[in-house]
């Protein structure tokens, strides 16, 4: 049972790999094989978490060729062979290390990131995508009490706004490989989030991302849906508002 | 100056590319071939004047608390920046699963009656075992309603009930269905609607930030500290109001539900800088937590049946609370649990198993979907084929800064609000429900009181670098003698040991001959502080000094834990003394206060706000 850990700082010509024999501890995920490394092996490994249950996305990072959450993923399960998921290909997911998949579990950083160090990378693109949304409620009026809102309207909604914000589609997504202006299917879904939010006012939401970088980047290789560890489907929201836009355009046309 | 952090400004996404990955505060000088004595100078202070930062108010922490206090701050127009070790996104407040209580009323109690805030009040002061201060609970249950309905009105994604209004369910200790959610996601909804809140606003956060030290001056505090992470550089915030936000600290505890990051950062600040700490000894333990990794297995799941077994087989919840069985209260299941395993009729390593299988595969999925998940992910357990391995673990810090209901404290100038804080609305033991209701209800109205404190120019004008550059540095030297030593002890085996002596010797069931070995223990553990070597001696990004700075604010809050628990001879709330099985009103209906006095800490008292309800038996 052995972790094979990506390594890199400033200054360092190029990343290397560390491997460590893991001490076996009951239902052991990836983040609790990485405080082993850093408290018995080198206190210097730099890795992101806080909540270690799957809900505050501060741990995703390559896991064996898949981006996942860390604090979620058992090692055991890994080296068994379960957990495996088919992903379209992309240059971050070929070989670039030899490693044993049944002795050992590969971590390495997040794909598509500037690396900061070791297993920790600079998300501020993802967040700028983020941004650009204006990912925040643009109410008509603000009724005395609450809205009302019809509970069969939730599932659809609940659907988009379970995302955690942690850029594992990010890092799956090839398409955010090859061009980094790709805005990137969580901020779409989170533009998504709100179009269809009954609450917003603001009915030209989806026009937002009407743009070369925005719905229209997506090759649909769904690696998004496959990776999120939250069950959020960013490859609907996109194809969804791709047939709004282009319903809203057909319309436009006919009238004039 | 006026210096915001790397790219909180709105961006158009067509500029984005050329703008430079870099934080105004890290602006390289530019040489350019300066020789004069003067000029070298001159770069010098500008070096470090580029460290610092000024605004009208700094909030530490961006949870539930310090997001929406900084909402309030901002649209009074004052100058708000937040200071956070974590994005705020991954803040604790993230992690909050059942739900937000408010006296809404849409859901209508047995024979129809109607809810409103004086019975929430009432059973918050009855479930606080009559400690918490009457007035501050009077504020929060008021306030509850308009609170939920702000979030709503923010974008918070509640769930519904078949009317289009926000759903309420029923939850331990409270008199009506009275807990507003969002499915099992409560905190996090709640938190990514103030987040967005705050983007909308520009509001400047300084992320992977780690506080260091409150800077104080003529008994003010104007401003703190704090490590950058990312780059190893301190930095110093200069203020007219600090408000702390940090959260609890679970990790106190060898099991808990809480993040890994809750350290109580925030009350070890404060104490440090000579405010004083409240009801330290209140610690809620949760009943039913993941064995191994402690994560929260809501009381939903006995609620829809679930029942408790020992090793043998045996239900053995019915000599404990022949009546309400599995459905006992929460401190009244976690001290059977604990007497279970006590007495060996746990599992290796100290669990008992949440049978839920004879609930059958459907209910299973269809009421208790998160808890099956998180079964599967973290235990390997899929708890429709087999029972869930639990036992009880750390779950709430009732205690914390000591504040009034405006959150100040002894302290002019510097603010406590939400879990770091002790507003004392749980007393001696929280309420479900209660304290994402505090973290919002308390971030708005100690906003409130600073843009007061603010407006009235009772507040000190912060111009003093000195203080500040003075603070900075002996931060900077402390780190380094820190990272110098060539020591030998282990910082990772120590944290363990404390961990350990806190459950064991402080946990669910205290007694005075276990405690006094506890102190001593404990005071093992702080004299090996000073000996720990860190191997990594680089300070940008080093996170074993994290880690050491967050064990040091540990320990120190170690000590306040174990005296006032000492010393408050009665059980109360989550505060059970084996030694002392009652209530005693007549001794300790008070505040225990601990404080630090050179370098020591005191226990002294303070008295409780009553009014609305007089102290009575707490029967269920
Ligand atoms: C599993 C679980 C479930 C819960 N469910 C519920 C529930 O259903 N209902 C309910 O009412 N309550 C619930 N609670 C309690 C509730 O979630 C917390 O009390 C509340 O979220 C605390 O919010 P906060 O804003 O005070 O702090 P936190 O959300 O903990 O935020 C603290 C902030 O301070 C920052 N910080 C800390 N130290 C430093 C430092 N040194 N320097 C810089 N920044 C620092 C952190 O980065 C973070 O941003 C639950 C708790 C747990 C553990
Ligand atoms: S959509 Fe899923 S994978 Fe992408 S950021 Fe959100 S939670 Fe993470
Ligand atoms: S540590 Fe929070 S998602 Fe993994």
């Amino acid at each position: 049972m052995k972790l094979k850990v990506f390594r890199y700082h400033e200054g360092m010509s190029a990343p290397h790999y560390d491997t460590f024999s893991l001490e076996e501890e009951p239902s052991m995920t990836v983040l609790r094989a990485l405080f082993q490394f850093q408290e018995q092996f080198d206190d210097s490994l730099a890795f992101q978490y806080s909540c270690r249950g799957s809900v505050c996305g501060a741990c995703a990072m390559l896991i064996n060729k898949v981006p996942r959450l860390a604090c979620r993923t058992q090692v055991a399960s890994l080296l068994k062979g379960e957990q495996q998921i088919a992903l379209s290909p992309y240059p971050a997911l070929e070989e670039k290390v030899g490693w044993d998949p049944s002795q050992e579990v590969l971590v390495e950083p997040l794909p598509h990131f500037p690396v900061v160090k070791d297993l920790i990378v600079d998300r501020n693109a993802f967040f700028k995508s983020y941004k650009f949304m204006e990912p925040v409620i643009k109410p008509e009026s603000i009724p005395p009490k609450e809205n009302l809102m019809d509970p069969s309207d939730l599932p659809d909604l609940e659907l988009y706004t379970n995302c955690i914000l942690c850029a594992a589609c990010y890092g799956a997504c090839p398409v955010d490989g090859e061009n980094k202006d790709y805005l990137g299917p969580a901020a779409l879904a989170k533009l998504y989030r709100f179009h269809i939010d009954p609450r917003d006012a603001d009915n030209r939401r989806l026009e937002k991302a009407d743009i070369n970088n925005g719905w229209w980047a997506c090759d649909f290789h769904g690696n998004c849906r496959q990776v999120c560890p939250k069950g959020v489907p960013p490859i609907m929201a996109i194809g969804q508002a791709q047939a709004e836009l282009m319903e809203k355009k057909e319309k436009s046309e006919d009238k004039k | 100056m006026d210096i915001k952090p790397l790219e909180k400004e709105k961006i158009p996404y067509s500029e984005l590319e050329e703008l430079e990955k870099e934080c105004p505060s890290q602006e390289k000088e530019k040489k350019n071939g300066i020789s004069s004595l003067d000029d070298e100078k001159e770069i010098i202070s500008k070096n470090i004047l580029s460290n610092i930062h000024q605004y009208d108010v700094i909030i530490i922490g961006g949870g539930l608390t310090g997001l929406r206090a900084a909402l309030q701050v901002s649209d009074a127009q004052l100058k708000v920046a937040i200071i956070s070790k974590v994005h705020p996104l991954r803040s604790h407040s993230v992690a909050a699963q059942g739900g937000m209580n408010a006296s809404l009323a849409n859901v209508p109690g047995e024979n129809e009656t109607v809810d409103n805030w004086k019975i929430h009040a009432y059973d918050t002061v009855k479930g606080s075992d009559y400690l918490a201060d009457q007035d501050a609970v009077e504020i929060m249950c008021r306030e509850a309603p308009s609170t939920v309905i702000e979030l709503e009105h923010m974008g918070t994604a509640w769930s519904r009930l078949e009317n289009g209004k926000i759903a309420q369910r029923p939850f331990g200790g409270a008199g009506f269905p009275r807990t507003c959610y969002a499915a099992d996601r409560t905190g996090h909804n709640a938190l990514h609607t103030l987040y967005e809140q705050v983007i909308s606003r520009d509001i400047p956060i300084y992320e992977d930030f780690f506080v260091t030290s409150l800077v104080t001056e003529n008994e003010y505090c104007v401003g703190c500290t704090a490590l950058e992470i990312l780059t190893g550089k301190i930095h110093g915030f200069l203020a007219s109001a600090v408000l702390m936000a940090t959260g609890g600290f679970g990790r106190l505890f060898n099991s808990s539900t809480n993040a890994l990051i809750n350290t109580g950062d925030g009350q070890s600040l404060a104490l440090n800088a000579g405010v004083s700490l409240k009801d330290m000894e209140f610690v809620q333990f949760h009943p039913t937590t993941l064995y191994g990794t402690n994560i929260l297995i809501t009381e939903g799941a006995r609620g829809e049946g679930g029942i408790l077994i020992n090793k043998n087989g045996e239900r053995f919840m019915g000599n404990y609370a022949p009546n309400s069985l599995d459905l006992a209260p929460r401190d009244v299941v976690a001290r059977a649990i604990d007497t279970e395993i006590a007495e060996g009729r746990g599992f290796k390593g100290g669990y008992v198993h949440l049978d839920l299988r004879h609930l059958g595969e459907e209910l299973i999925k269809e009421r208790l979907p998160g808890i099956r998940q998180i079964s599967i992910d973290f235990a390997g357990v899929d708890p429709i084929n087999e029972p869930i391995p639990i036992q009880p673990g750390q779950h709430y810090s009732m205690g914390g800064i000591d504040a009034d209901k405006d959150g100040k404290t002894s302290l002019k100038g510097f603010y406590a609000a939400g879990e770091c804080a002790c507003i004392s609305v749980h007393g001696a033991n929280r309420l479900g429900g209660n304290s994402l209701l505090e973290t919002v209800v308390f971030g708005r109205m100690v906003g409130d009181a600073i843009i007061e404190e603010i407006s009235k120019g009772s507040c000190k004008e912060q111009n003093n670098l000195e203080t500040v550059q003075k603070a900075i540095t002996e931060i900077d030297s402390k780190l380094k003698i820190i990272l110098s030593r060539n020591t030998s002890e282990n910082q990772f085996k120590i944290k363990e040991s404390l961990n350990n002596t806190m459950s064991s010797k402080f946990g669910i069931f205290r007694d005075r001959v276990v405690m006094e070995k506890g102190i001593l223990e404990i005071e093992e553990i702080k004299k090996k502080l000073s000996q720990i070597k860190i191997d990594n001696k680089k300070l940008a990004l080093n996170q074993a000094i994290i880690r050491f700075l967050e064990l040091e604010y540990l320990v120190q809050l170690a000590e306040t834990v174990a005296f006032a628990a000492m010393k408050r001879e009665e059980s109360r709330g989550s505060h059970t003394r084996t030694d002392y099985p009652s209530r005693d009103d007549k001794k300790f209906l008070k505040h225990t206060i601990t404080s630090l006095q050179n370098k020591k800490i005191s226990v002294s008292y303070k008295p409780v706000v009553l009014g609305m309800f007089k102290p009575q038996e707490r029967v269920y």
